[in-house]
């Protein structure tokens, strides 16, 4: 469809066509150049050398020597570190509960806020401004929320002589500290993704719901067999915006528990940022950020895919 | 905006039908999802107004009272003094300086970027186009490491420029990519007319397709401003010493450094959080549309 246009108005010669089309190049370069240069030093540039540094033993110190090791650094972290699979575990607790919890509120949420109801705006803006906020905010309001001497736990449980309530240590118990991050993050995304799905709940027709009513479906037939698949592309989005933020999973981590206690909230992100930068330990660090990477280009690579097939249609 | 539009357009449809399925039963399903969305809202709330409320009780209320009793006498000195202690200005000179450096200046450069792909052909240029794409769906901390190596040789650590640069950088991928959808949209015809007319790429960008691309741009800043005030893995490891640091740096720091004085930090809390908070009262419209951006990509 996009060749279309300039085909159309002469049977230009294959040649003079290349040429044109080099020459497109040369036009676009200008406007191309500062972005193509920010990517590649910044971004690009980066994500090479951790890989390349994954294959290398160094302790990040300038003038230090990098000594090459092959493969030495993988056979650690999947063999010797049991942190590694800690947060190899959490990342994908975290990946799954979030692709399911957040996005069922929001879309929830999205529908019943859909209808016409009083205060409807009101309601969409209040969800909506967690969101907004810094994550490292979200996690010491949080922090604050859970703490165990003074917060919310610790409050109800003496106010209702529930002492076990009283009891939980919300960040500090092994079990379920990650458990009590997660629900910040919940808290957080929700509105986000719920105004997404209200975006892509403009496409549903109404007609078809009339249709759909006039023949007789209750509400949960009419939700399920003609909002559910209007919204498809959107649910796409949304999934694929909720795994890669997820996947990156960090500053609320950070804030609440820095992966404590006894590293049981660490998740790939940060064991590879403290591995680099805080244990001097850039092969190892980097063999991690290798792995975090594949595992998103796992996921993206096809989907990029396949948005490029549904534009060409 | 086109969002809110046609939530107006499509209202009065559904209006009209829930009346035709309130004649069997009366609204009482309205009122009960009503109900609970309101008691959902409450719940929703809650964490910030018992942040509120600490930030305005005293060392003795706090320690003294459950953390959802109001603070019956409220109390500003936490406020101040999270303020002084936390250099609140100085951090939040930073992050605004940064903010307002790098969001105009990377809005720039993926306008152009993105107008390039979108309206001059050349050989590559979908590939091009998917290259940028995959960059904003990477972690940042896969490339953090290195990228610190990066801004420390070129003796960029602690300064503005050498967390504005890796900014732009990490920013450039989103915003190309859904400005390329936008230029999209914009019909062909008016290139083609500007062209006959004798106009070069340069003009065409910058007086058509870009006044065109207001709301888009207008949206993406507002969207990239709060981005940016709210970053917090690259600035930990680009800006090391407190003079530099941002303020979701400021925050974390204050919270180490005065890990019990709970009303202080509530406070410090909510301060930086108000700037944020206030450009979305003002800008809503720009969330959703630029929500909605992202979701026209499917």
């Amino acid at each position: 469809m996009t060749a279309a246009v300039p085909s159309a108005p002469a049977p230009a010669p294959s040649g003079s066509r290349r040429r044109r089309r080099r020459s497109g190049f040369a036009t676009a370069l200008p406007f191309l150049a500062p972005a193509l240069l920010a990517y590649a030093v910044f971004v690009v540039a980066p994500m090479f050398e951790s890989v390349r540094l994954s294959f290398f033993e160094w302790t990040g110190f300038v003038g230090a020597p990098q000594e090459f090791v092959g493969l030495k650094n993988y056979i650690k972290i999947f063999t010797q570190d049991a942190v590694f699979w800690t947060a190899l575990r959490n990342t994908v607790i975290w990946v799954v509960l979030s692709l399911i919890i957040p996005l069922t509120i929001s879309l929830a949420l999205a529908v019943a806020l859909n209808r016409p109801l009083f205060g409807r705006n009101v309601f969409r803006s209040m969800f909506y401004i967690p969101g907004v906020l810094a994550s490292i905010a979200v996690a010491n309001m949080w922090r604050w929320i859970y703490n165990p001497n003074y917060g919310v736990g610790e409050s109800l449980g003496t106010a209702f002589g529930l002492p076990w309530l009283s009891d939980i240590q919300w960040l500090g118990d092994q079990k379920i500290a990650l458990y009590s991050v997660f629900a910040a993050f919940v808290w957080q995304s929700v509105g986000t993704n719920m105004v997404l799905f209200l975006a892509g709940l403009q496409a549903v027709q109404s007609e078809h719901i009339e249709a759909a009513r006039i023949d007789g479906a209750n509400a949960w037939q009419v939700f399920r067999n003609v909002t559910l698949p209007a919204l498809r592309p959107t649910m796409v989005i949304v999934t694929v915006l909720t795994f890669i933020g997820s996947i990156k999973v960090f500053d609320l981590i950070v804030g609440m528990t820095g992966g404590g206690p006894a590293q049981q909230t660490q998740v790939l992100a940060l064991w590879s940022y403290q591995q680099s930068l805080g244990n001097h330990q850039y092969g190892m660090g980097n063999a991690i950020a290798t792995v975090l990477l594949l595992i998103t280009l796992l996921i993206v690579v096809p989907y990029l895919a396949w948005t490029a097939r549904q534009e060409e249609r | 905006m086109s969002p809110i539009a046609g939530a107006a357009a499509t209202a009065p449809r559904s209006r009209t039908g829930a009346v035709r399925a309130g004649r069997r039963a009366p609204d009482y399903v309205r009122i009960g999802l009503w109900i609970s969305l309101f008691v959902t809202l409450v719940i929703w709330t809650l964490p910030l107004v018992f942040i509120i409320f600490t930030s305005l009780k005293t060392e003795q209320d706090i320690v003294g009272s459950p953390v959802f009793a109001l603070p019956l006498h409220p109390d500003f000195g936490n406020y101040a003094k999270a303020m002084e202690d936390g250099n609140l200005l100085r951090v939040g000179t930073n992050s605004l300086i940064i903010a307002l450096v790098k969001v105009p200046i990377g809005l720039a450069i993926s306008a152009a970027a993105a107008f390039a792909l979108a309206r001059i052909r050349f050989r590559r240029s979908r590939i091009l186009l998917a290259a940028i794409a995959l960059g904003s769906m990477v972690p940042i901390q896969v490339a953090i490491a290195p990228l610190f190596q990066i801004i420390n040789n070129a003796g960029l650590l602690n300064t503005y420029i050498g967390v504005i640069l890796p900014y732009i950088g990490f920013g450039l991928p989103y915003q190309t990519f859904i400005l390329y959808g936008f230029f999209r949209q914009i019909p062909e015809e008016l290139d083609e007319s500007a062209r006959i007319d004798g106009a070069s790429y340069w003009r065409l960008f910058w007086q058509i397709i870009l006044p065109l691309s207001r709301p888009a741009l207008a949206a993406l800043f507002i969207l990239d401003f709060v981005a940016t005030w709210n970053e917090y893995g690259m600035a930990l490891v680009l800006l090391q010493s407190q003079d530099a640091w941002t303020v979701p740096l400021a925050i974390q720091g204050f919270q180490s450094q005065f890990t019990s004085s709970y009303g202080p930090i509530n406070s410090f809390t909510i301060m930086s959080v108000l700037p944020v908070l206030i450009v979305y009262l003002l800008f809503q419209r720009y969330f959703v549309s630029g929500a909605l951006a992202g979701a026209v990509k499917g």
